[in-house]
């Protein structure tokens, strides 16, 4: 598997400096430092749930999980890697957990979109349908491509990030993300293009 | 110029980027979260009360944070509001509906909690809404904006704005979005008085707990309470909040680059697939 590839590669550049980590070593000496890190990744958290969950509740969850985990976690983290890196880790796991339950479809109003106040019921229905199909085809990929895609669109991390994440050049993980898009355009063809 | 498929690419980012769009009750999750968070750093007999609400998860948490907002605006009682509170809060609801082609400046800071928060928006209260906002840490704030078709960000580290076509129109937003959307539906109910800092207020006791506050002269909202269970009270203050002319010197308060003139611009963060 080229993603799995991807993962185990060894990292063809150098490990950038970890910007939490001034962070980090205030909430292991101080817990409620966490709070800082916790304001720092919420919508990131948030965003890379709702990527890859429909449900809008679950992950509202999921995001209050991560950071109870997280916190709960924090000493044990060793600054192997980013801070980032470990928590989107937890992120990853948290959702892997949904996923893995029975299914239970959402209820309408509980379906992860929000469309503009403004738009007439016409627009609110095709917004809906539009982002059940998408997720839909988002489930179909493996799910390291699912993590990758919610890393990039969902948690809004650049390359350079997702690749200090997973150990690969930047322009690899472009290459990939890439390959994804591709492939999520073939199951989800756009009636507006 | 791009090709069809370039154009069904961008259509897609354009999906994906909508799925994962913040929405307007991200605030009230935020802050639910963040004080169950700090509920668990309190010594353990502190948070003995604190369990069962846990076991609800965030999802019951901010449904009741929510219903606690909807509720400020409710009757609060059998009957509704008296005549004298019915005019304290129609002008409550005048001091926060938008007037048009105007730009709101708001600074909201989070006291009381163990982390310092805060928050400054400048925003055009018509179409297309374009503003500026810096929230986060004091010292650790971060910086956005967006002109109605494009939005941007910079990062003080590089002294870099990138920039990226907007998924959507963007809407108006801010923090008190909530507080104005329950005012107007005309529910609200004044229930007293109390001072703060040395000031008389109106006072909105909501039956779940939150407690807004709101400035007697001009009938603004100056603070509201989220009270905790160990008696703590989480406090969102409302450090300003006016309508600014669309001057042009106003205006340059809504551009990112020009607050920033020495920043690189960046049209391409992160080196988004460019096609074939």
């Amino acid at each position: 598997m080229e993603v799995r590839a991807l993962l185990a590669a060894p990292a063809p550049i150098a490990r950038a400096a970890d910007p939490d980590a001034e962070l980090v070593a205030a909430a292991r000496a101080e817990p409620r430092a966490f709070l800082g890190l916790y304001d720092r990744y919420f919508e990131r958290v948030l965003g890379y749930a709702r990527l890859r969950i429909r449900a809008a509740a679950v992950c509202e969850d999921v995001t209050s999980q991560v950071f109870t985990n997280a916190l709960a976690q924090i000493g044990r983290f060793r600054g192997d890697g980013t801070f980032a890196a470990w928590l989107f880790g937890i992120t990853r796991n948290a959702v892997r957990d949904v996923q893995r339950q029975p299914a239970s479809e959402p209820l309408a109003d509980q379906v992860a979109i929000t469309p503009a106040p403004e738009s007439g019921p016409a627009e609110r229905f095709l917004e809906c349908e539009r982002s059940e199909r998408l997720h839909a085809v988002i489930k179909l990929l493996q799910p390291e491509q699912q993590h990758l895609l919610a890393l990039r669109y969902g948690a809004e991390l650049g390359f350079d990030e997702i690749g200090a994440m997973v150990g690969a050049a930047p322009g690899t993980v472009r290459v990939r993300m890439h390959r994804i898009l591709e492939e999520l355009r073939r199951r989800y063809p756009h009636e507006d293009a | 110029m791009k090709t069809p498929d370039d154009s069904k690419l961008w259509l897609l980012e354009r999906d994906l980027k909508q799925l994962a769009e913040p929405r307007v009750t991200d605030e009230v999750l935020r802050l639910a979260v963040r004080a169950e968070l700090e509920k668990r750093l309190q010594p353990r007999r502190l948070r003995s009360r604190l369990r069962l609400r846990i076991a609800f998860g965030a999802a019951a948490v901010v449904a009741v944070a929510a219903t606690a907002l909807v509720a400020l605006i409710g009757t609060g009682g059998s009957g509704g509001p008296s005549a004298a509170d019915a005019a304290i809060l129609d002008h409550a609801l005048r001091a926060v509906t938008l007037p048009a082609n105007m730009i709101l400046h708001e600074k909201v800071v989070l006291v009381g909690a163990a982390t310092p928060f805060m928050g400054e928006w400048w925003q055009e209260t018509s179409p297309p809404y374009a503003g500026r906002w810096t929230k986060g840490q004091p010292g650790h704030l971060g910086e956005g904006s967006d002109n109605g078709t494009t939005s941007f960000s910079y990062d003080p580290s590089t002294n870099t704005i990138s920039q990226q076509p907007d998924s959507a129109p963007p809407t108006f937003t801010d923090p008190l979005s909530q507080i104005r959307q329950e005012l107007n539906d005309g529910r609200a109910h004044r229930v007293g008085t109390a001072v703060i800092n040395g000031a008389s207020l109106y006072k909105i006791d909501l039956p779940n707990g939150l407690v807004g506050y709101f400035d007697k002269t001009n009938y603004r909202p100056l603070y509201l309470d989220d009270p905790q269970r160990d008696g703590s009270v989480v406090r969102l203050k409302v450090v300003d909040l006016r309508y600014l002319p669309m001057t042009p010197a106003n205006q340059q308060l809504l551009s990112i680059a020009a607050q920033h003139p020495s920043a690189r611009l960046d049209t391409n963060p992160g080196g988004a697939p460019a096609g074939k």
